[in-house]
């Protein structure tokens, strides 16, 4: 700014400077062209030659009066040879000659010549004289006597014409010097004014250069502001970013124990309690759903910003989906005595490309907002297509509404609608924020129309491109019935027993043929050697020497067929990072563990199908593959936790792929595996062995997940994640409370039934 | 002068030469003195047609009975403009046919001045025998002269020019 304003300053008496310059160059440039006109009148040929050639008319004269003398002469001598016409011819050229020398120009000429008029008189007379014999009307005939009476006075015009003819050489020259010094001394004048006019304009050109030069260098100064304004820019969003990492890892790690606590007052809610520390442990469960509910907004909504949350758009059925949220939603409605009215208009189109959890959670989020803010009245969901496609989601209330400095704050972080202190709706705020986020991610965005009192409307369009029916996946029937269209030879890299018994389990029921390497370097070897290869490998990602990456990439190297086996990652954790590594490292697809049997069949179709085209399949997360989205799913809702931390979907998915009896055998296993381990882990603990414990708890949380054992799961998380200087003490409680768990789901599995005493 | 008009004269200057080459072959000039005129112009040199042994010589009402011209102009000669009839040279050399590139053209007080025929065919020059409607004597720097527009065209008004704006005119020769 100040260097502007100087700037300025500067600049004025800079322009007035420019403007004398101007104006002298100007008036220098006219004054040139003044003297070269001079000079141009000054050289006018014209008066030159007339000037000049008064000189030669007079020795013309003068000639012409000796030829004349001349040829008189020769008449007298030979009158015969020398005719009288002769003569009138010779007197008629010398009077042709005396008009010029005798006219008002050249009077005005010879003005200082004080012989001039009396020689022009006395040619004159002669002439008068002469012309009584000889002029166009003679008085007398030419005779020889005139001949003899003019040759004497022809005579007398000798001297005079003479001197005459000199003086006019000598006028002449004089004339010529004088024109020539003028000329000289314009000559000189324009030199000076030439230069003058350099002088002039290399001022110019210096000051048009320095012009130059400051706006130049303005223009760096403003680029590198630019530049610095960019890069802080680029430091604060970077900034930003990191901190909604942060952010969403913390959450991250804080459901984790979570988790552990609500499936700890879920046993505790089980035990024997006063009414009152029953009523004081159900306001506790509910405040840690609720903060697990915040919990869960945030780690979206930072997982938005940090943009680790895409979006996978598949094929969904939109009646079909708008149905199932209607379903969850009815029951909140009625609930409150509400009246909840879905319609869809004709023209939306059933099928659609779209990420039908992100969807979902748009339709969630507006619908329980609509609940939450009215009281009475209806709540309503309107499916229609616009005119250019997109597709319009329209909540409406007949809740209370909003003014429109609310209307303005609504879209704002960490603002809700109702902010008197007496409001009677809970929530972070960031249900909207993350609704907007999602749309946007989605390449729509909302919007909302509101009254105080009248109700609000919020509208989300999204460019939902309709798409065909996919084809049902053939053979689905069959397989709905537990057979594979086509039996695969299928190589099963994983390293907890429990879970490769489970993997056996689930894949023989799909009538696959299963080979197991219980780490990476045995699946390599296995891949190496195997005499027919395999359709597929299903590989777990951490497992002890080779891991999966490692040995993804090893396989890759392989020349094919070998090397391009399908390879799908089987994991436990299900962040969008570990994917990421899987791809990069080479394989096909992902299935989140606990690995269930629709997933497992669905998968298995796809990457063994695909084997064919694998070249396209190979690299790159393709779009619409259902166990990704599964995966993705499955990291951010709270799982159902039943009240004996027992994980009861997932047994009853388990169950759904393995006979009583073969499951039973499976949590014998566990169990008793477990059951040998624990004094082995409470020894690593004491001698602080600590990456040997992490271990073994990420094998115990893989284990238990795929058995359904929630409690168990929760535990060996929090175990893994013990820090690395946690006090030992804490750990060994830590294993207790596993310990205690353990014995807690075996005996809950035997009352269920799952499991003989 | 731009190029489109001195274009044009060029073309103008070869219909003249190809009207000497042409149709004159059958004509003839005819002989002077006929009307009892003096001979007041001869040509000489390179010629085709010639009426009085190896020259073309003219008495004015051959010379009448050529194509005519006329126009005003300034000349150092005399104070006031003054108008000039005549024949234009270009004719003249056509009549004759003309084969040169060069004239040279005598007067009667023996003034001698080289003219290029080009310059005075392009110029539109005058071979002129009137001076304001009236015959010329030799007094009256008659009885021909050759006469430049000096004023229609002022880059004619240069010392050369009026050097070869020749009067007292006797005869050509053609080279």
């Amino acid at each position: 700014m100040t260097t502007r304003v100087a700037t300025d300053r500067r600049a004025a008496p800079r322009r007035a400077w420019m403007g004398w310059l101007v104006t002298a160059l100007v008036l220098v440039l006219v004054a040139i062209a003044y003297v070269q006109w001079h000079q141009f009148k000054l050289l006018d040929t014209a008066s030159h030659y007339q000037n000049d050639a008064l000189g030669w008319s007079f020795s013309q004269l003068q000639t012409e009066q000796l030829r004349l003398r001349n040829e008189m002469q020769s008449h007298l001598d030979d009158p015969a040879l020398h005719g009288l016409a002769a003569v009138r011819l010779r007197y008629d050229i010398f009077v042709s000659r005396v008009g010029l020398v005798d006219h008002d120009r050249a009077a005005r000429i010879m003005a200082q010549q004080p012989m001039y008029g009396p020689a022009v008189a006395k040619v004159q007379a002669f002439v008068r004289e002469a012309d009584q014999w000889l002029g166009p009307a003679p008085s007398m005939p030419l005779t020889r006597d005139a001949v003899v009476h003019l040759i004497p006075m022809l005579d007398e015009l000798g001297v005079p014409l003479h001197n005459l003819s000199l003086s006019a050489s000598h006028l002449i020259y004089q004339r010529a010097t004088e024109r020539n010094s003028a000329v000289r001394q314009q000559a000189q004048m324009g030199i000076a004014l030439t230069a003058f006019q350099c002088l002039l304009m290399l001022a110019l050109a210096f000051i048009v250069l320095r012009q130059f030069r400051s706006l130049s260098e303005r223009r760096r100064a403003l680029e590198a502001l630019a530049d610095t304004l960019s890069t802080a820019r680029r430091e604060a969003e970077g900034a930003n970013r990191a901190k909604s990492v942060f952010l969403a890892n913390m959450s991250h790690e804080i459901r984790t124990p979570f988790h552990g606590m609500l499936g700890m007052m879920s046993l505790l809610q089980d035990s024997r309690l006063t009414p009152q520390q029953q009523n004081m442990l159900g306001t506790a469960r509910e405040s840690a759903e609720h903060l697990l509910d915040i919990l869960n907004d945030i780690l979206e909504l930072s997982q938005l910003e940090s943009g680790k949350l895409q979006v996978l758009p598949t094929s969904i059925d939109l009646p079909q989906l708008v149905a199932q949220v209607e379903a969850l939603m009815r029951a909140q409605a009625l609930a409150k005595g509400l009246v909840l009215e879905v319609h869809m208009a004709p023209n939306v189109p059933r099928w659609v490309r779209a990420d039908a959890k992100r969807l979902k959670q748009i339709l969630f989020n507006l619908l329980s907002n609509g609940l939450k803010f009215t009281r009475a009245g209806t709540v309503g969901l309107n499916v229609t297509c616009r005119g250019d496609g997109a597709l319009l989601f329209t909540v409406t209330d007949s809740g209370i509404g909003m003014d429109d400095a609310t209307l303005g704050r609504l879209f704002q972080r960490f603002m809700q609608g109702d902010e008197t202190p007496s409001r009677n709706a809970h929530g972070t705020g960031l249900g909207l924020q993350i609704t907007r986020e999602l749309a946007q991610l989605m390449g729509g965005d909302i919007s909302v129309r509101s009254q105080p009192g009248e109700g609000s409307a919020f509208s989300v369009w999204l460019p939902l491109p309709a798409v065909g029916a996919p084809n049902a996946p053939a053979g689905a029937a069959d397989m709905q019935a537990g057979a594979a269209a086509r039996r695969l030879h299928v190589l099963v890299a994983e390293d907890h027993p429990v879970n490769r018994a489970y993997m056996e389990a689930v894949l023989d029921k799909l009538g696959h043929n299963a080979v197991f390497a219980p780490d990476g370097a045995t699946a390599l070897a296995a891949v190496q050697s195997a005499a027919e290869g395999f359709d597929v490998v299903l590989m777990d990602l951490h497992m002890p020497g080779m891991d999966g990456f490692a040995a993804t990439r090893a396989i890759r190297a392989l020349p094919p067929p070998r090397g391009a086996v399908p390879i799908v990652a089987l994991t436990a954790d299900a962040f969008h990072e570990s994917r990421h590594l899987a791809l990069q490292s080479g394989m096909n697809g992902f299935i989140t563990k606990p690995a269930h049997l629709p997933q497992l069949r669905d998968a298995l179709a796809r990457y063994s199908a695909a084997e064919t085209a694998l070249g396209s399949a190979t690299r790159g997360p393709t779009a619409g593959e259902p166990p990704m989205t599964n995966a993705a799913a499955s990291a951010a809702p709270m799982i159902e936790v039943s009240d004996d931390g027992l994980d009861l979907a997932t047994i009853a998915d388990v169950r759904q792929s393995l006979t009583a009896d073969q499951f039973s055998r499976l949590l014998e296993g566990f169990f008793n595996e477990q059951a040998r381990l624990l004094p082995e882990l409470q020894r690593s603990a004491a001698n602080g062995a600590h990456g040997e414990l992490r271990a073994h708890a990420h094998a115990m949380k893989g284990a238990s997940a795929s058995l359904g054992l929630q409690g168990v799961v929760a535990l060996a998380a929090q175990l893994q994640r013990c820090p690395v200087d946690a006090p030992r003490a804490l750990v060994l409680e830590q294993l207790g409370a596993i310990e205690r768990e353990l014995n807690a789901s075996r005996e809950q599995c035997v009352k269920r039934g799952l499991l003989s005493a | 002068m731009n190029a489109s008009t001195s274009t044009r004269r060029r073309l103008i200057g070869a219909a003249g030469g190809s009207l000497a080459l042409w149709p004159l072959a059958g004509w003839a000039l005819d002989a002077p003195g006929s009307t009892g005129a003096p001979v007041i112009l001869t040509i000489t040199g390179a010629i085709r047609l010639r009426n009085d042994r190896d020259a073309a010589s003219f008495d004015l009402p051959l010379l009448e009975a050529l194509p005519r011209n006329s126009f005003s102009t300034r000349t150092p000669w005399y104070p006031q403009p003054r108008k000039f009839t005549g024949v234009p040279v270009r004719d003249l050399l056509a009549a004759v046919g003309a084969t040169g590139t060069t004239l040279v053209a005598s007067a009667l007080n023996d003034y001698r001045v080289s003219i290029p025929a080009d310059d005075l065919t392009r110029n539109d020059a005058l071979l002129a025998y009137r001076l304001d409607d009236k015959p010329m004597a030799v007094r009256d720097k008659g009885p021909l002269a050759i006469i430049y527009p000096f004023d229609e065209r002022p880059e004619l008004r240069t010392a050369v020019h009026f050097s070869r704006a020749i009067w007292q005119l006797r005869s050509l020769h053609v080279e």
